[in-house]
């Protein structure tokens, strides 16, 4: 039983401390204390060295910031990421709600559509990526149909075109994880909203605008911070379908250049810095995402 | 034409659209030469099962395979067990931090692993000396946040009066959750495991860095090498390489296809509901 | 709060003690110590082959100091596996997939030792690559890694494409760059094939070593890209260069993107720029002829310089047993073992009268003679602080100029030139 002193200084459960607690280690070591270092080596002059190598970590401030932001490449990969974004989360919202919708209309074969729709996301990027590659190369499937339509140089070399493609290949990947938190949503719009709506003779259309749109606010809130989240954090898509960042870095991502300049380029004080600048970046942008969103 | 005609057309449509890939990807691995024309959707000839037998000489399937299925089956005890845990907790018990916990919880799902990718790779390998082990592939995805928040909601989720009543008679928090909670939970806990499961299978970054020993290098690993560095050199290069996609894919779709009507929405409804 | 703060700074304080508790003080030690030691070797198939039959024979002779041989991949992230490693402290004692061009960094972490160190470790170096072995120190004076074997860079062509466009197989006309724009342009028009040749248009660091390095070697007559801390390229031999592929691009005889596969085999390009790997690549599957790379002016084949694609060992600090990694890579490299090397990759070990002491071999193997005397005449990637970085910037300037035709090539190379030059003084 726990006293009122225990109870003061550990909460009114303490035992939530002990079944927390492996979480909470968990978190300070693989999470926590990397963080931590990550974040001071964007204040030094950082590399890795061999243990027991005695080598100098001078401290130098911002320096790393300001040669981040003003690195073009930095600045395109963010642009980059943007154009990903504006592109991702909005057909991600529409889609998935969309298909959610539908899905949760449908009353026949919905176990196959169900599957046709999540199977995307549970299959390693790794995997798809070939296929992708086989079907927007120059002589794939996708050019031979669009014959004299299509885009010259063709897709993944196209500096315009590079980005786009990323979008859809992920949009589409992702889609199954997002049309499931909608269909929750949807399930627990309450029935009566939509008979009353009915008796107004707001139906179909107008019943899905009015009473579905505003009713899964929430989920919408979460699919924008989630889609926005994984988008920022855009790495495997550009390394793997655009090696090397696209035509002339059209496809670079923040989190590409961090691992070049970080991993293959043996620079890691700046990858950090690069590294922190998103997670602030993100870190505002989904606040002003929840805020203009629960505009309640 | 009802309406209902035509959404579920759309919906058909959209799902061929959806695997289209996937059937492509099929389609190809099992073909003799590459062809893209529109007339190579539906091949009549050219089958072979060359591809496959070239991943099969060049690779231990079986075993990264089983490498893959130890390094997941980790994940998922770290995460069931010690994530029902921390869920419940942040859930429905008071102590203090638990609001800095939450947050930290929030805040790791935003930071991506690059970022912290070197410093965790010194750590296991250096001061744990975990390298070329299983543990060093588990240890940095043991508890997946995810379902840490998924459990969360799912136990804010569950009325009251089921917790009251036992409280009323006394009950010790420990004796609560044990009873009460844990019976509850199986639901979130598969929802939560095709979440987690995920991860780790189509991991391969992390274990890539960790292992050079062969024998322990999962599936994703094996794979991922195969395509990019040896199927150029097999006799018909994209037909390796699908060949090798399949491979990777094929385990994971089929436990989800299996799976799959756990994966329902009810289980995670509490979440969206705010 | 608090709870949550004490777990986190005692588990960080843990974590940090343990971190720099690391090794150190026993290098004397393990400079002479001998005992069991690992190795990592590329994935390339025909070098475990070697590989493995060299760590047997070498295992039987030494039972007490055995060699645990394990692969790592032969591509790009090789560099990252072994950069990860020498930071864990966990590299193994030689790595017979070492790259020149990521050797200043992996010095700069402390993770290689030099060979110099060795009682006569510099005689044996310079005994066996002679001239060559001078472009592999560091500026230090000191060889962190022992040349071991090349590629030399060459042209391959199709010969069936080429009589399909009308042209001259036995001595085709590859010499000089207008010869090959012209060559270039028959093969495209007559539809021989889509592209004349296809390097690698992406922008991995290490792409520029496939299509300008080489053809700025022969050009510039043997340079390298940055000399006595210098940046070399910013000349006419550079523009040349730049200009010539510019071309190529523009017109469409070489194209933007990449093939996914191989391009020579599907005969999607007629020429392919290739090292002697590649006799065993296409052995069946294309009637191949050899040609040095071009120059603008042409020269005798004799006369023309080319890039290594050099891989070599190196010696790591964190081996525990250096004297037996020190005999054993004395013993990979031997005239025995290297000749071994030959017969099962066809790839050039690194050493002075090639041609002569495996005069045997080149009779019975003719097509890799042309290869082993463009060995003689091959220049590396220089050995400056920050190459990897170097040669990423060289590569953004190269694509976004000469393959993506967005900005002129002369500001394009002065660009690449100028942050070279700053980044090789060591800043």
């Amino acid at each position: 039983m726990s006293t009122p002193v225990t109870q003061r200084i550990l909460g009114r459960h303490p035992l939530g401390l002990l079944f927390a607690a492996p979480y909470a280690v968990f978190l300070a070591m693989v999470f926590a204390w990397p963080l931590a270092l990550a974040v001071w080596m964007s204040f030094h002059d950082y590399f890795f060295a061999a243990p027991g190598v005695p080598v100098d970590r001078p401290f130098v401030g911002l320096d790393n910031y300001v040669t981040v932001l003003g690195d073009p490449d930095v600045r395109r990969s963010f642009v980059n990421v943007g154009i990903f974004l504006l592109i991702n989360v909005p057909l991600t919202v529409v889609l998935s709600l969309v298909l959610a919708a539908g899905l949760n209309a449908a009353v026949r074969a919905r176990t196959f559509l169900r599957v046709s729709y999540y199977v995307p996301y549970v299959t390693a990027s790794v995997a798809l990526v070939a296929v992708w590659l086989f079907l927007f190369s120059s002589g794939g499937l996708v050019n031979e149909i669009l014959g004299p339509l299509a885009p010259s140089p063709s897709w993944l070399v196209n500096a315009k075109a590079a980005m786009p493609v990323i979008a859809l290949f992920v949009t589409w990947k992702q889609l199954g994880l997002f049309i499931l938190l909608y269909l929750a949503a949807l399930q627990a719009i309450p029935r009566d909203l939509y008979d009353a709506a009915a008796v107004d003779r707001a139906t179909g259309l107008r019943a899905f605008w009015h009473v579905t749109v505003p009713g899964v606010r929430p989920a919408t809130t979460l699919v924008v911070i989630l889609a926005t989240i994984t988008g920022a954090n855009l790495f495997t898509e550009p390394y793997l379908l655009t090696n090397g960042g696209g035509p002339d870095g059209a496809s670079t991502s923040p989190v590409f250049v961090m691992y070049q300049k970080g991993i293959e380029q043996g620079n890691p004080d700046t990858a950090a810095a690069i590294g922190v600048v998103l997670v602030v970046a993100v870190l505002l942008i989904s606040l002003v995402n929840r805020k203009l969103l629960e505009r309640d | 034409m009802s309406r209902t005609f035509w959404t579920r057309t759309a919906l058909f449509l959209g799902a061929l659209v959806f695997l289209f890939p996937f059937y492509y990807m099929l389609v190809g691995s099992f073909q003799k030469t590459p062809d893209t024309t529109v007339r190579g959707i539906f091949p009549t000839g050219g089958w072979t099962l060359d591809n496959y037998t070239d991943i099969n000489s060049r690779v231990n399937l079986l075993q990264s395979l089983l490498n893959s299925v130890i390094v997941t089956s980790g994940v998922l005890l770290g995460t069931v067990v010690f994530g029902v845990l921390a869920g419940y907790a942040l859930a429905r018990l008071h102590f203090r931090g638990r609001g800095t916990l939450f947050a930290v919880m929030l805040l790791v799902q935003i930071i991506p692993f690059q970022l912290l990718i070197i410093p965790i790779y010194v750590m296991i390998v250096r001061s744990y000396g975990l390298a070329d082990s299983y543990a060093g592939m588990i240890l940095p995805f043991a508890i997946n946040s995810t379902a840490v928040f998924v459990f969360r909601q799912f136990f804010i989720g569950l009325p009251d009066d089921l917790f009251s009543a036992a409280m009323l008679d006394g009950a010790s928090e420990l004796r609560i959750m044990w009873s009460i909670a844990i019976p509850l939970v199986r639901p979130a806990i598969l929802t939560a495991c095709l979440i987690t499961f995920i991860g780790p299978w189509n991991e391969f970054l992390w274990p890539f860095l960790v292992t050079k020993n062969q024998d322990l290098q999962p599936l994703a690993v094996t794979l991922a090498n195969y395509i990019s560095n040896i199927a150029g050199r097999a006799t018909n290069p994209f037909g390796a390489i699908l060949a090798g996609a399949v491979v990777l894919a094929a385990p994971a779709v089929a436990l989800f296809v299996v799976f799959q009507k756990h994966f329902t929405a009810t289980e995670i409804s509490s979440g969206v509901k705010g | 709060m608090k709870s949550k703060f004490l777990t986190t700074s005692a588990a960080v304080l843990a974590l940090g003690l343990t971190a720099a508790c690391g090794g150190g003080g026993d290098a004397e030690n393990a400079r002479s110590a001998k005992g069991p030691i690992k190795v990592w070797l590329s994935n390339n198939p025909e070098e475990i082959t070697w590989g493995k039959a060299m760590v047997k024979e070498w295992n039987a002779a030494h039972p007490d100091e055995k060699v645990t041989a394990q692969e790592i991949p032969a591509g790009k992230t090789s560099e990252e596996v072994i950069g990860a490693s020498i930071t864990a402290g966990n590299a193994p004692c030689l790595v017979f997939n070492t790259s020149p061009a990521a050797v200043p960094q992996f010095q700069k972490q402390g993770g290689l030792v030099p060979l110099d160190d060795f009682s006569k470790g510099t005689e044996y170096v310079e005994s066996r690559s002679g001239d060559s072995a001078e472009q592999y120190k560091s500026p230090d004076g000191k060889y962190y890694q022992i040349p071991w074997k090349q590629n030399p860079v060459m042209i391959f062509y199709n010969k069936d494409l080429f009589k399909k466009a009308g042209l001259d197989t036995s001595k085709p006309p590859l010499t000089t760059y207008a010869d090959f724009l012209a060559t270039s342009k028959k093969i495209v028009d007559s539809g021989a094939a889509p592209s004349a040749i296809a390097p690698a248009p992406s922008s991995e660091f290490f792409q520029s070593w496939f299509d300008f390095y080489p053809l700025y070697a022969a050009e510039s007559g043997g340079k390298q890209t940055i000399e006595d801390g210098k940046a070399t390229f910013d000349s006419p031999a550079g523009k040349d260069v730049w200009n010539f592929w510019h071309e190529m691009y523009a017109k469409g005889y070489s194209p933007k993107e990449k093939y996914d596969g191989d391009s020579f085999a599907d005969k999607k390009a007629a020429m392919a720029v290739v090292g002697p790997w590649a006799i065993a690549v296409y052995k069946g599957k294309v009637d191949w002829g050899v040609a040095p790379v071009p120059t603008k002016d042409g020269a005798a084949p004799g006369d023309v310089y080319s890039f290594t694609d050099a891989k070599n060992i190196g010696l790591y600090s964190a081996c525990k047993n250096q004297q037996t990694a020190w005999d054993l890579l004395k013993f990979a490299t031997s005239e025995e073992q290297d000749g071994k090397l030959l017969e099962t990759t066809g790839q050039m070990p690194i050493r002075t009268d090639l041609a002569t002491t495996y005069a045997s071999y080149f009779q019975k193997h003719p097509e890799y003679k042309t290869f082993a005397d463009q060995a003689s005449r091959t220049v590396e990637v220089p050995n400056v602080p920050n190459s990897v970085e170097i040669w990423q910037n060289i590569r953004d300037e190269y694509s976004s100029s000469v393959i993506f035709d967005k900005t002129p090539v002369d500001d394009a190379i002065s660009k690449a030139a100028a942050s070279a030059n700053d980044l090789a003084s060591g800043s």
